[in-house]
């Protein structure tokens, strides 16, 4: 059991993706008892006290769809063989989503509180030191001081990654979102009023050629309408958005009012 | 703490780690004790926690994260005092179909099935 910890002590320090299958129920024993499991690492069979071959084949492939909707379950698995049946349960530890936060200003500040709060892996990005430092974000995993858009370029973006732009400008804005609009990011959101975002595709689209539906991606204006006044009301919406896109909600009050 | 003058440009500086319930729960077994695993593997309705969700129970009754407070937890903490002992797991159907003007956080409504395993640290090869 030790070992089996230490491992996933270490999937959760290194943010990288297992399933730990443990069998629940046992119908006709096939050579299997309740609280056998196995842990899976990058489609492979980490370790574990399943011995049982077919069984072990089963958990390897039902691992892998378990992975990619990022849900736990219980899920019935047939022992042919032995004419059995069993429950395992599949517990998925995802790889925590992750932040980038481009731009240290003053909504920076609440939202990196937030997203921490909300388990988010945080990288803030500034190219001004007095703003990008660890005073000011004591609780961010990350601290990135340089050209906003060189240093994107420079991550490692994948579709569990969130991406908010709200730098001082869109003369930094724009560089930036041309920098991951055609990345995996599962959410980019761009600050800024309408008519200054309106302007912005206008001359993605005419001088860029960029298309429609990679434009259409950008969440901008950036949040949620919950008529927002003060920087750490903003935050709240920005990251109340990013919450949606994640688990897919419709953001009305669940009252209906 | 690194102030803004230890930081240098595109210089990474990590934040400490998390503690998570898996370093706890290392802590006991270390200790040699034996701890129940619960952790809720289905529900029906509407519950408190998600499925997934995990409470560590020590041999002392101590607890360790949570599956939605109230008499569902007390129910499986009294099973997981069962489970160290007797070392054997089991799965609790906790039912939390209250009366609806209690005051326990068991009027959700629902029903979850909460599997509660022995955890402990076994001598090289053993139950291999």
């Amino acid at each position: 059991m030790e070992k089996l910890v230490e491992e996933l002590i270490r999937i959760q320090e290194e943010g990288g993706a297992g399933v730990l299958a443990t069998v629940v129920e046992v119908e006709k024993n096939g050579g299997v008892e309740p609280g056998e499991k196995c842990l899976i690492r990058d489609g492979k069979l980490r370790l574990g006290t399943i011995r049982h071959e077919k069984l072990l084949q089963a958990i390897v492939r039902e691992a892998d769809a378990r992975l990619r909707e990022e849900k736990s379950k219980l899920i019935p698995l047939e022992l042919p063989a032995a004419g059995g049946k069993v429950e395992v349960f599949f517990e998925v530890l995802p790889s925590p989503p992750k932040l980038f936060v481009v731009g240290a200003g003053h909504i920076a500040v609440p939202l990196v509180k937030f997203a921490k709060i909300l388990d988010f892996h945080v990288t803030v990005l500034d190219d001004r030191i007095l703003y990008v430092n660890r005073e000011r974000f004591p609780d961010a995993d990350e601290i990135r001081v340089g050209d906003m858009a060189a240093t994107l370029k420079s991550l490692p973006i994948t579709p569990s990654t969130y991406i908010v732009l709200i730098t001082r400008g869109h003369k930094y804005d724009e560089p930036c979102l041309r920098e991951i609009m055609h990345s995996p990011a599962r959410y980019i959101g761009m600050i800024g009023s309408r008519r200054r975002i309106k302007a912005c595709f206008q001359r993605f689209r005419d001088e860029e050629k960029i298309a429609d539906e990679i434009i259409e991606r950008v969440y901008a204006p950036i949040g949620l309408d919950i008529k927002t006044e003060t920087p750490e009301e903003i935050a709240l919406s920005i990251m109340a958005e990013v919450i949606k896109v994640r688990r897919g909600g419709e953001a009305l009050s669940l009252s209906g009012k | 703490m690194a102030g803004p003058g230890a930081c240098h440009d595109d210089k990474e500086v990590e934040a400490p780690k998390k503690e998570s319930i898996y370093h706890q729960v290392r802590d006991f077994l270390d200790k040699g004790e034996t701890l129940a695993v619960a952790t809720i593997v289905s529900t029906k309705g509407s519950t408190p926690r998600e499925v997934g969700a995990k409470m560590v129970v020590t041999a002392w009754g101590e607890i360790l994260g949570t599956i939605g407070g109230g008499c569902g937890e007390a129910d499986v903490k009294r099973e997981a005092i069962e489970v160290i002992r007797s070392r054997k797991p089991r799965t609790v159907r906790v039912d939390l179909l209250d009366d609806i003007s209690s005051d326990s956080p068991a009027v959700c409504g629902g029903i979850m099935n909460v599997f509660i395993e022995p955890w402990w640290k076994q001598e090289e090869g053993s139950r291999r």
